[in-house]
């Protein structure tokens, strides 16, 4: 076998009364800072129930314990939920790995500070020590053979980016996007990793596997993300020469596919009520030139064109959304597919909408959901601003129009494609790595917004855009950290790592994937 | 069905004539202002035989337009039977003693009109209507009131009356186990003694004999035919046709239609309009049905008023008069929906409670003039009755229906119509009056104003356009320049190509001669 172990002396760092600090470990530890500062201290930051927690609680074993819980959706953070007692007769509502973190989170609850009363703070612990870990890696893998200095600006970029509160206040919440956050960014790192040749190319497999496995399966909607990710890591395989990586790899990609196409069937079976109702009145009827003729294409009733922009959430409506006659007379009559294939078919509504999903697509934080506990004495939905500015920034000054998203893909796929070239060329099977994860990545976040309007229409988008916003920066954070790492004018490229190709077979080895 | 329709005519004109209480109702009969009571229990039986039997004394009540005010009997405060003209206590568990030492003193010495229903009737009343009690723990009973007879009831752990002397006692219950005939209630005076309420039998109907008299209660109790479940995309034909095929077998009718709050502009909306307008026409009165609640999410949401007063103002300027509001009972307990959602009418029709979603619960419910105790068809179908129509009910009662499904389903609605005989009265012969910020609608006597002009209920149909424009053309400027522009581009692009083919063709043949002829 042959050891893949780099040295570590090319790693940037400087020295700290005796103590040599990476830009990493200066990264991993500031978001640490900032996170338990924005969880962990008064008034505590979390993020308000929107409706969907019982879904996911009350199949854990936990349960709203707040007699006032009803009037504080949306408005305020509640920490502190009742643990069951005695038999758990709710059954799964939702399968998602995000369970097996809410158990684990409990058990260390129940360990140390209650056993009928959960603190939501136990699982913030849980993900930001995750997150930090990934947050490590992530610079890590950037960083690699930097200058001090530049690797430093790298580290502030990634506080600055990652450190936002907008991403680290999901951890106190029970929403499925905390867990996506930190299995994501694993995911890329990890990858890069593998680019780099840093750490052992086992180890870092396996924390790709495990991380796609996980978000895979953490929300109907990344159904994609294990198909997607699972098709551009097979190139791995050419990485390393030995049969063992080879077999390997080539069972993580079936394990990743299998994860897609089993969360895949799990929708087709969950796909119902709210995102069924949602793709129909705030998507397809919400674009359509004539919404009967739409609903004709379905073989719907046209008369439910009334129910054009309707929601799920209106107080008040014309008819119960949970009533036999819907079931009936509408939802059987649609389901992803034919969704699909309706947009399919008419690319000026998809564009349309596609439009509108781009408005939503630079949000992180939603608006509707509010940061403070009622005890804080804020308003009804008062969010924090601690250490937000990049979201800010982000929400404020993105370019809206889709077209944009496409152009930022272009621009940043053309900026890769020359080193990836090179390495098809010179046969360096690593350096053709890097555009792939930037690949992958893209096409995860465009999952995101593709699967979010056809399953759902325009409803809730900011938050069902988590996964696009997220990609979004870890591509720009890739894309920046490349021009530091280069610097504005110089041409000194970063190199990938060695191939495990003989060197005499590449005299250009090291010649340059940078940027 | 002309024949059996004048048999009707025959029946109403003659039992006009032969009942004592019977007089022509008109909104000079209607009741007097809500009388004001008060509705302790000692618990609310879940999980046993009277579950919901406190629910439907709040229906029973609000159908004589009774203004109530409801309180578990445990949360009793001192003086808490002022100002009320009439009290009535639930007693549903037969074990638990009452503690609150403050009810029990002020309930002996109330002197206002009191009813008991259930266990224990307190020392008092049994005084004075020299009760003896019992209980019937497992029996096949059958019940006989009003012009019914021999309506069978299970019935389970049943307190009874086994003597009393009172002035006058209601029903008669025969028991064969029990081998015995008992009073179904007994009144004297003021004070009054229903020993069984059950929720969705019979006894519920024999409740209101009872409460009609200790109500005082005088106007002329009318029963209504209710569609319900009509929905904008509901089938509009089907609707149509059910109207029709109910004004020519001379049965008017009472459409319960869905409110719609947006795209009120859209030919879908202007079809459904066509529709009432049809039924309309067919001697249908319109109310207009609750929306659909969600369970509220906060109390901030206070869009109903502005929703409904929408809705109301849409029907009335599409030439569609609803003359009153159909909703669940809890409705009227509750302050946002009872006047943000009801407060435009003086009429309603409430149906059982179903699943309850209170935005801002109250304890005492909102009363209106007319207000009619939905039922649902099977309760009264097949009954044992003295004479073959049905026999007039005590309170105004709306038999309920869904609209139908198919075509099957309206034949079937139709015969079981025809088979019980029932007299349905016209909603719109009384008086109703709906404000909303822009209209009022009135109907009495059959005539509908709106604005105080009469409305000509006859339909002409009229075609909805289909070329509704449902997204708002983007106003663009510079259109012709840019098509000029297009044109220019495009033309300048296929010379390009041309021009680059051209070229490549140019350049493979110089090559092929350069290196081909050496």
């Amino acid at each position: 076998m042959i050891n893949n172990l780099e040295l570590t002396s090319t790693r940037p760092g400087i020295t700290l009364a005796g103590f040599r600090i990476t830009p990493a470990f200066a990264a991993a530890f500031c978001v640490l800072l900032v996170t338990a500062i924005s969880l962990f201290t008064s008034p505590y930051i979390g993020m308000a129930d929107n409706g969907d927690f019982y879904r996911i609680i009350y199949s854990n074993g936990l349960y709203f314990n707040a007699p006032d819980y009803d009037s504080q959706y949306f408005g305020y953070f509640v920490k502190q939920f009742g643990i069951f007692q005695y038999f758990n007769e709710n059954s799964t509502m939702v399968v998602s790995s995000q369970s097996l973190f809410i158990k684990l989170a409990i058990f260390v609850n129940k360990l140390f500070f209650s056993r009928e009363v959960f603190d939501i703070r136990f699982q913030a612990a849980i993900y930001t020590l995750l997150y930090v870990a990934a947050v490590y890696l992530l610079v890590e893998a950037i960083t690699l053979k930097m200058s001090p200095k530049r690797g430093m600006a790298v580290a502030a970029l990634a506080v600055f980016i990652f450190g936002d509160t907008g991403y680290t206040n999901y951890f106190s919440s029970f929403f499925g996007e905390s867990l996506v956050m930190v299995t994501m960014i694993l995911v890329f790192a990890s990858w890069l990793l593998l680019y780099r040749k840093r750490y052992n190319d086992y180890a870092m497999l396996a924390i790709l596997l495990i991380s796609t496995l996980i978000l895979t399966t953490s929300k109907q909607q990344n159904a994609p993300v294990g198909m997607v990710i699972s098709l551009l890591s097979i190139p791995l395989v050419l990485i390393r020469r030995d049969k063992l990586f080879r077999w390997v790899t080539l069972l993580s990609a079936g394990l990743m596919m299998f994860a897609g196409i089993a969360t895949y069937l799990n929708i087709s079976k969950e796909f119902v009520n709210i995102n069924q109702y949602h793709a129909m009145t705030r998507g397809v009827l919400m674009e359509s030139k004539n919404p009967e003729t739409a609903l004709g294409s379905f073989g719907i009733n046209e008369q439910y064109a009334i129910l054009k922009e309707n929601t799920y959430y209106d107080q008040y409506g014309t008819v119960d959304v949970k009533s036999e006659l819907l079931d009936k007379n509408f939802y059987s009559r649609y389901g992803f597919v034919s969704i699909l294939t309706y947009y399919a078919s008419h690319p000026n509504e998809l564009g349309s909408i596609l439009d509108t999903a781009a408005e939503s697509a630079y949000k992180i934080k939603p608006a509707a959901m509010g940061n403070y506990e009622q005890s804080a004495g804020k308003e009804f939905r008062a969010q924090s601003h601690f250490f937000s500015l990049y979201s800010t920034l982000k929400e404020k000054l993105a370019p809206r129009p889709f077209a944009f998203i496409l152009l930022w893909m272009a621009v940043t796929i053309g900026v890769y494609m020359p080193s990836f070239v090179r390495s098809i060329r010179t046969r360096d099977f690593r350096g053709m790595q890097r555009l792939l994860v930037i690949l992958a990545t893209m096409l995860v976040g465009l999952s995101g917004i593709v699967v979010s309007i056809i399953g759902a229409g325009d409803a809730d988008i900011a938050k069902h855009e988590f996964l696009f916003t997220l990609a979004f920066d870890l591509i720009i954070f890739q894309t920046a950290a490349s021009v530091i790492g280069r610097g504005i004018s110089s041409r000194r490229s970063v190199p990938s790592a060695p191939s495990a190709r003989p060197l005499k077979e590449y005299p250009a080895l090291n010649k340059g994937v940078g940027m | 069905m002309r024949r059996r329709g004048i048999v009707i005519l025959l029946f109403i004109v003659l039992a006009g004539d032969l009942l004592p209480s019977a007089g022509p109702a008109s909104a000079a009969a209607s009741p007097a202002p809500a009388q004001r009571i008060l509705l302790l229990f000692d618990s609310l039986a879940k999980n046993s035989g009277q579950q919901g039997n406190v629910a439907e004394l709040q229906r029973l009540l609000a159908a004589y337009s009774a203004q109530v005010t409801l309180k578990p009997i445990s949360s009793y405060e001192p003086g808490g039977m002022k100002g009320y003209s009439g009290v009535i206590t639930v007693i549903n568990n037969d074990e638990l003693e009452i503690t609150n030492q403050a009810y029990l003193q002020e309930a002996a010495g109330y002197k206002g009109a009191m009813l008991h229903v259930g266990y224990r009737p307190p020392a008092r009343m049994q005084q004075t209507l020299r009760l003896k009690t019992g209980v019937w723990h497992r029996a096949g009973a059958s019940l006989s009131i009003g012009g019914f007879t021999g309506i069978p009831v299970e019935v389970e752990g049943m307190p009874y009356i086994t003597a009393s002397d009172a002035g006058r006692s209601y029903g008669t219950w025969s028991s064969s186990d029990a081998g015995a005939q008992v009073p179904f209630a007994v009144s004297s005076g003021r004070s009054a003694y229903l020993p069984y309420l059950k929720q969705g039998d019979f006894t519920a109907i024999a409740a209101a004999y009872v409460l009609k008299d200790w109500l005082h209660y005088t106007a002329q109790p009318q029963m209504y035919l209710v569609i319900k479940e009509i929905y904008p995309f509901s089938d509009l034909n089907l609707l149509e046709q059910m109207a029709d095929r109910l004004y020519r077998s001379g049965i008017p009718f009472i459409a319960s239609v869905r409110p719609v709050f947006a795209n009120t502009d859209f030919p879908a909306m202007k079809r459904y309009l066509e529709a009432l307008r049809a039924v309309q026409s067919r001697n249908g009165s319109i109310v207009v049905n609750a929306p659909a609640v969600r369970p509220p999410i906060n109390s901030n949401d206070r869009s109903l008023r502005g929703k409904m007063n929408q809705f109301i103002n849409v029907l009335a300027e599409g030439g569609v008069a609803p003359l009153g509001v159909a909703a669940e009972s809890y409705w009227t307990y509750d302050k946002e929906y009872s006047a943000a959602g009801m407060g435009f009418f003086n009429s309603a029709l409430l149906f059982p409670d179903g699943e309850t979603h209170y935005m801002e619960q109250t304890d005492t419910s909102a009363a209106f003039s007319s207000s009619l105790y939905s039922l649902p068809p099977a309760l009264l179908q097949g009954v044992g009755r003295t004479g073959k129509a049905m026999p007039e009910l005590p309170l105004n009662t709306a038999v309920t229906l869904d609209l139908p499904e198919d075509e099957r389903g309206l034949e079937e609605l139709l015969q079981n119509l025809n088979a019980e005989w029932y007299t349905f009265a016209d909603y719109k012969q009384e008086a109703h009056t709906v404000r909303t910020d822009k209209h009022t609608l009135e109907s009495a006597d059959g005539v509908i104003r709106l604005d105080g002009n009469t409305l000509d209920v006859d339909y002409t149909p009229q075609k909805v356009a289909v070329d509704f424009q449902y997204k708002e053309k983007q106003a663009t400027s510079f259109n012709r320049l840019f098509s000029v522009q297009n044109q220019f581009f495009i033309i300048v692009i296929l010379a390009a190509l041309l021009l680059f083919g051209g070229l490549l063709t140019i350049g493979y043949r110089m090559y092929r001669r350069k290196y081909l002829n050496k």
